[in-house]
Formats: C-alpha cells, structure tokens, sequence
C-alpha cells in the first residue's frame, strides 16, 4: 500500500519534474532508498520505521516543491534517505533475529532430542548394564558353583585318598597279620607235622613189633609186607574166615589200626593146586575177606584194597607140601608213608 | 486615579510580556538533546566497533559540531535542520550497530545448530 502510495507520489513529481527544476542528489538518493527498503523485508517486519521513512520523504518532496535549491530541501532528503535506510536495517535485522530465534528453537529442539535421546540411551544403558551385571552375577555364581564342585570333588578324592591310604594301611596290616598267622600257623603245621610224623613213626614202629610178634614182617620196594598163612586165616579150598584167624586178624588189626593212615593192599595168593582161574577167584576171595574183616574193625574203606593174584607169585616151590603151604598165604602190603603233613 | 492606574498596569504588561516575546525570539538555544543523546547512544552500543554504524556516527558527530557552528553564527534555522541530519544518523548508527549484533548472534546460533547436527547426526 505504501509502494503504491510512493509510485503516485513519484509519478506526480515526476510531472512536475518535468516542467521544474532537477531533484537533488540527496532527494534522488532518499527516494532510491525508500523504495530499497519498501521491496525489501522492511515492509513487513519493520513497518512503522517504514512509515516514519515515507513521512519524512513526503516531508522532503514537499519542501522541493516549495524551495527546490534550499538547504531545508537537501535536509529533509537527507534525513528521508536516513530514515529509509534506517528501516532498511531494521528489517534486515528482523530477519536476522528472525533466523536467530529459529536456529536457537532449532537448537532447542534439537538438544531436547539429544537430551531426550541421551535418556533413553541411558535407559538402554541401565537396562543393558542390569543386564550384564545380571549375566556376570549369573557367570560368578556359575563359576562359584563350579569352583564348589572341583572343591567338592577335591574333598572327596582327598576322603577316598585318606580311605584308600588308611584301608592300604589296614590291609597291608592284615597281610602282614595274615603273614605272620601263617608263618606262625605253617610253623606250628611244620611243627605238628614233624610231631605227627614221630608220632607215627612211632606208632609204626610199635605196630611193626607188634605185627612181628604174630606175622612175618618185611620190608620191600613196595612197602611194607605182612604175611599171614593161609592154613591159619582159611580151610583148603574156603574163602570164609576161620574163627581162629578172627583172633589173629584182630591183632593185625589192632596193630594196623594204629596206623590208618596207610593204604592198604590186602593180597591173596594160592599154590599150584587146581586150576589157575580157580584160585585167582580163589585168592580173590580170600583177600576181600581179610579187608572185609579190617574195614569191619574200623579201618578206612577207602584206603584199603582187594587184590587176587591167584598162583602167579610162589614164595616156595609147589613140588613139596611144606612150599605149597608158604604158597598159600594173604599178605597185607603197608605202604611208604607219603610224604606229607598227614 | 484609580482608572488611570489601571491602564497603567495594563500598558506595563504588555510592555513586560513584548519584551520577553522579543527577548526570546532573539536569544532561543540551540535544541541538541535530542542529537547529543543519539550520539550517545550509539556509542554506548558500539557503533565504534561497526564499520558502516561508526562511518554514521562520525557524521552524526560532525553534523552536530556543524549546526552548533551555524547556531553561533546566528544561522539557527541552518542549524535546525542541520540537527535533523545528525539525529537521523545517529539513529541509523544505532540501528547499524543492533543489526549487527543481530546479525553475529544469529550467525553464532546457526553455527552453534550445525555444529550440534555434525556432533549428533
């Protein structure tokens, strides 16, 4: 509105211009100026120094309308120019204000959102950070716990250790418990064993004395051999025991009884007389008889056996009656001791 | 008498009062407060410092210098107008001397924006 107010206002100088005298440099130069500053922000943001601008230059076409060459004339352009650019720059400095207050809200804002940012990155940062600590506390217990369960096993391979070490102990004291019963047992079985053994020797010895009272005794590779007639245990051609014999049998008995811990061969041998498959059952007979009779009077029946050896083994020769009779005998084999603690 | 006092009294006024109206018109100061103190306002927001607003200060200075000169020679209504001059520049120093500060804070606040944008994309 003002622009347009001035362009009128220019235009009817102008006219007048034209039948008068030429502006002066001041009026030229406060008319450029206000109509610098009417186009420019002036306008809108520095209105009423835009106005004072406008009044002034009024002031000063006037006065040149009046006293074109005057001093006052030059003045009020002057001062028109002044005024023009004075709102010139207080436009201008509205828009520097303008963009000021916009970039300090830019700013503003913008620090807001950092700030606002920066606490949710704190926010994050805290839950993160709960979070770790959570998942290192979980670690630290994790270890902790594996740290108490090598301690655990520690302790117990320390105990199973000490066990094994005090159980090495006690066995090793039970071997050697165990070693010296036994070298104190195997000394007293030695012992026992050689008393056993005079014992038995001694038992063998009266016995031999007491068979050499009532039979032939002798000694031979095979052990020790009693003989008994056959006229005294038999009648001829009888494998039944005779009562007379039971008397003597139960003195060999007696004797052998002493020493039961001999095998036994009870043997039966006949003379030349009748056939030979005769008198080997014939020998057979009489020698399970005489066991018979033995394992009777309590001699083990396991270490005593039978044998018949029929008319095979002559002591005496057959011709004559009194080496038949010598063939016709039992013979009761003791055997060698063997050697042992028995 | 008393009639003759009268218009006597009357005739002493008007003389009293065409005296001064005389008085006054021959003797009335140079009016340089409203100039003096633009000047000073300028200074005090440092259009010294400003380039263009200290060129306006200058002149404002000279101009007052310039109409005290045309007041002692007795041109007053020389210096009246004269005066205009210096308060208009004055002003315009003023306003040159807000403008840029205006100008350097709103650099300073763009500045301070970008930079805070390059910190934080």
């Amino acid at each position: 509105m003002k622009t347009k107010q001035f362009l009128i206002l220019v235009t009817f100088v102008a006219l007048f211009a034209g039948c008068a005298t030429a502006p002066s440099t001041e009026l030229i130069s406060a008319r450029s100026a206000y109509q610098q500053a009417s186009e420019g922000p002036a306008g809108q943001l520095a209105p009423a120094e835009l106005h004072k601008a406008h009044e002034a230059l009024v002031l000063a076409e006037e006065s040149f309308k009046k006293d074109p060459d005057s001093y006052k004339t030059k003045d009020l352009a002057y001062v028109a120019q002044r005024k023009s650019e004075n709102a010139g720059a207080l436009g201008a400095m509205a828009v520097d204000k303008a963009s000021k207050d916009k970039a300090n809200a830019d700013f503003q804002k913008k620090q807001t959102e950092l700030v606002k940012q920066g606490k949710q990155d704190l926010i994050d940062s805290e839950k993160q950070g709960k979070q770790d600590l959570s998942d290192s506390e979980k670690r630290t217990a994790a270890a902790q716990a594996e740290l108490d369960k090598r301690a655990a096993v520690q302790a117990t391979k320390d105990k199973a250790d000490a066990d094994f070490q005090r159980q090495q102990a006690a066995v090793q004291a039970n071997k050697d418990k165990a070693d010296a019963d036994f070298q104190k047992k195997q000394t007293e079985i030695v012992q026992q064993g050689k008393q056993d053994l005079i014992d038995s020797e001694k038992r063998t010895a009266e016995a031999l004395t007491a068979l050499a009272a009532i039979a032939a005794v002798k000694e031979e590779e095979r052990g020790l051999v009693v003989t008994l007639s056959g006229s005294v245990l038999f009648r001829s051609g009888k494998s039944a025991l005779l009562s007379s014999a039971q008397v003597k049998l139960d003195q060999v008995a007696n004797a052998l009884l002493s020493v039961r811990a001999r095998n036994l061969i009870v043997e039966g041998h006949t003379d030349s007389q009748g056939s030979e498959s005769y008198n080997q059952g014939l020998s057979q007979r009489r020698a399970e008889a005489v066991r018979d009779y033995l394992v009777q009077r309590g001699y083990p029946s396991d270490r005593i056996q039978a044998r018949g050896k029929g008319e095979g083994n002559p002591i005496a020769d057959n011709a004559s009656p009194e080496g038949r009779a010598n063939n016709r005998r039992v013979e009761i084999i003791i055997e060698r001791m063997q050697t042992s603690n028995q | 008498m008393r009639h003759i006092s009268k218009i006597r009294i009357m005739v002493l006024a008007v003389a009293v009062v065409a005296i001064a109206i005389a008085a006054g018109c021959k003797s009335a100061p140079l009016r340089t407060e409203a100039s003096t103190s633009g000047i000073r306002a300028a200074e005090e927001v440092g259009a010294a410092k400003v380039p263009q607003a200290s060129l306006h200060l200058q002149l404002a200075r000279e101009e007052l210098e310039l109409a005290k000169g045309l007041d002692a020679k007795g041109e007053k209504d020389q210096a009246a107008s004269m005066l205009l001059r210096a308060e208009a520049d004055a002003e315009l120093a003023i306003a040159l001397s807000h403008g840029d500060a205006e100008r350097l804070e709103a650099e300073k606040a763009m500045a301070q924006v970008r930079q805070l944008r390059k910190d934080n994309p």
